[in-house]
């Protein structure tokens, strides 16, 4: 079973990507997440996978019965997630778990964190236990975002 | 100037051991080179061609004396004892090892300054007018506000991975010196009758591949609501900025092919969504910037007759070097980085302390990098003058030709870059070479050349009134020549003359170029850019190719 990051601790991974052998509920696509009407729910609840082009907004009716929602990042350097991630967390006002997927590692989670995102599937060679200092690589912002940091532009 | 205080430092301190960490993650082989490409990037660190090249952002051009002796005495420590000045106001160390940026970065925090964000697909380094402060035509001093934007732009949590690299110039005065319609957001800062000051926005300006000149989609923006306009734009782009192909990636191309009307359309409807997230501008805060960028404390001085009894060189240099300036008793001094032989833009770390010495002497403390790439004296007493331009003289950095043909622009080009098609200072030595004539070039009067040795342009060559731009012909290097480009109120892109020419007939082509614009001209006040515009590009052409 995969191990992921999830508040800040690695823990095991009970979900599985569309496609993937083996158990655990699968997280389906934005299109057969849609297409199955209100989704397929499993006793864990409903979740769903958002590739770059995918429009967050798309989920705001099903935000009740969604218990996660990842945003894959499929090469080093996508960026359109971080903007997905602030528009669920702010103008969609979705609360449950938020997942970050793909070409990751420790350099891209103080700024994924910031935007929302409160577990993270970073590439399979990073060392997780070691990557949880990087949510303190700064102990201060200059922007509003939605950990909700004081914007140092009021200091 | 802007002082750092707890928390900008603990930023500056937090990124340079983060980037210890990841370049020691690297060399550990922890990283690939594919990861480490864009952390390294995002700290001015390229791969070039002899060796890596390190970007040092100097936020809109403004140094103190103490951050200049350090910039020489890192170029001292590390590299070959000299540094180069660009076209938005950073220098380049072409030299440094790898293992040593990080050392590097550490000295760079000690005085308030760093590499964050000089490369990568990430906001830039704000740029601006190199008079700001002193300029007679300003509606306001724009430093504040670019202040404003570098902190909002530092470790932005949600565009730390744009399409593409992002840059953003502010300009406050009626000259736009600061060429705001090639940059991807360009602002002009207005102010209303009432007194009121408010932001002009123009997007999708850049050079490049695609050259374009920025549209206006608003104007009228609030102080207050300055930053919640840029996230809006920066987040329309962010999303739906082309990815797909490197070239294709500047948000001049999304704005291109949306139409400026549909661009600034998206932009408003997020804007309007994103009301109750956006940041908003506290009157306090910029209060608080302003108070760092107050008057300088100047002597009540009048203006004297500088040039009574001067000797021609002298004379030549308060001519061409120097400007006017809003406090009478004072005037702006420009430190030319184009001395005939010297690539343009370099500077030994001893050239770089002597001007530290003197700014401290003469001008508060402070010099400023100007966009085509020399420095500046902003606040100078004019009985003074005569002392900084014989130490300025012994220093090599008097030479009486700003904004002559001999002012150029010029990328590293083939010598250092490795994108490069051509060479670029060679070609600026030969044309230094063939024009060492001053009164020719004085009678000439402001024209610029601005060049690149490849089509990323990053010698502005589209915006020059003359453009050199290097091509490869089949492994040889040639040169293709534009006219009437402007970066300034006026900007407009220059028009090829025709096929490219061999390297060795450049400076001959431009001199065929001077004779039509000598011969031609209506009267000595008609300036070589007029004529082009006034007759168009034929004249010239026949006589290149005839
Ligand atoms: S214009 Fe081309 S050759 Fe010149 S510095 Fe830029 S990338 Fe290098």
């Amino acid at each position: 079973m995969r191990s992921i990051i999830r508040d800040r601790a690695v823990v095991a991974d009970a979900w599985r990507y569309a496609g993937e052998a083996g158990e655990g509920p699968e997280v389906l696509s934005l299109d057969a997440f849609l297409a199955s009407a209100a989704g397929a729910s499993s006793a864990a609840g409903t979740a769903v996978i958002l590739q770059p082009t995918d429009e967050p907004e798309k989920l705001i009716p099903y935000l009740a019965q969604l218990a996660l929602v990842v945003i894959d990042f499929p090469k080093v350097g996508e960026g359109r997630g971080f903007s997905q991630a602030q528009l669920l967390r702010q103008r969609c006002g979705y609360r449950g778990e938020l997942r970050a997927r793909g070409a990751l590692k420790r350099d891209q989670l103080f700024f994924l964190a910031r935007c929302g995102f409160d577990s993270f599937d970073l590439d399979p060679t990073e060392d997780l236990a070691a990557s949880l200092a990087a949510f303190s690589t700064f102990t201060a912002a200059y922007q509003r975002a939605v950990d909700g940091a004081l914007p140092l532009q009021s200091r | 100037m802007y002082q750092y205080d707890s928390i900008d430092r603990t930023l500056v301190n937090e990124r340079v051991a983060q980037f210890r960490d990841q370049t020691q993650r690297f060399l550990r082989g922890e990283l690939s080179e594919d990861e480490f490409r864009p952390l390294r990037l995002r700290n001015g660190l390229y791969i070039q061609k002899h060796a890596p090249m390190l970007r040092v952002a100097i936020p809109y051009g403004l140094l103190s004396s103490k951050q200049l002796r350090m910039l020489a005495h890192i170029a001292r420590t590390y590299d070959r004892d000299f540094g180069h000045f660009t076209t938005r106001q950073n220098i380049q160390y072409n030299w440094p090892k790898l293992e040593q940026v990080p050392d590097i970065l550490a000295d760079l925090a000690s005085v308030e300054m760093h590499a964050i964000q000089t490369s990568g697909n990430c906001i830039r380094n704000t740029t601006s007018d190199h008079l700001a402060g002193v300029a007679a035509d300003e509606v306001c001093d724009p430093r504040p506000w670019c202040e404003l934007i570098r902190q909002w732009s530092t470790f932005h949590p949600e565009f730390t991975y744009l399409p593409r690299k992002f840059k953003i110039a502010v300009s406050a005065a009626a000259r736009d010196r600061a060429a705001v319609a090639v940059h991807d957001i360009g602002l002009h800062i207005e102010r209303s009758a009432s007194g009121e000051i408010s932001f002009r926005v123009l997007v999708g300006g850049g050079l490049g591949r695609q050259p374009i000149l920025g549209r206006e989609i608003r104007s009228g923006v609030q102080p207050a609501d300055l930053l919640a306009y840029l996230e809006a734009i920066l987040r329309v782009y962010n999303r739906y900025g082309r990815r797909d192909n490197i070239h294709k990636a500047r948000i001049k191309i999304l704005v291109k092919a949306l139409g400026a009307t549909e661009f600034a359309r998206q932009v408003d409807a997020e804007y309007e969504a994103n009301r109750a997230f956006a940041p908003r501008v506290e009157a306090a805060e910029i209060a608080r910037l302003q108070a760092f960028f107050r008057t300088q404390p100047y002597a009540a001085l009048k203006d004297i007759d500088v040039l009574a009894g001067a000797d021609a060189p002298f004379a030549a240099w308060y001519r061409h070097n120097t400007v006017a300036h809003r406090q009478s008793g004072y005037r702006a001094v420009f430190v030319s980085l184009k001395k005939p032989g010297v690539a343009p833009g370099d500077m030994t770390s001893a050239q770089m302390e002597g001007v530290a010495a003197l700014a401290e002497r003469f001008s508060f403390g402070e010099v400023r990098v100007t966009h085509d790439q020399n420095l500046v004296l902003a606040d100078v007493p004019q009985h003074e003058l005569r002392t900084v331009h014989a130490e300025l003289s012994a220093l090599g950095l008097a030479t009486p030709n700003i904004g002559t043909i001999n002012d150029m622009i010029c990328c590293p080009g083939l010598d250092f870059c490795g994108l490069a098609n051509a060479t670029s200072i060679p070609v600026a030595a030969q044309i230094n070479e063939r024009f060492d004539d001053l009164d020719y070039l004085y009678d000439l009067g402001q024209i610029q050349i601005k060049m690149s040795g490849c089509m990323n342009a990053c010698g502005h060559h589209h915006v020059g009134h003359i453009g050199i731009l290097g091509v490869d012909k089949h492994g040889e290097e040639w040169y293709q020549i534009t006219l009437g480009g402007s970066a300034t109120n006026d900007a407009s892109l220059g028009e090829v003359i025709g096929p490219s020419v061999a390297k060795a007939n450049v400076a001959n082509t431009i001199a065929r170029i001077l004779d039509v614009y000598v011969e031609q001209r209506q009267s000595a006040e008609e300036s070589f850019l007029q004529t082009v515009r006034r007759l168009g590009i034929e004249p010239f052409k026949e006589r290149v190719y005839a």
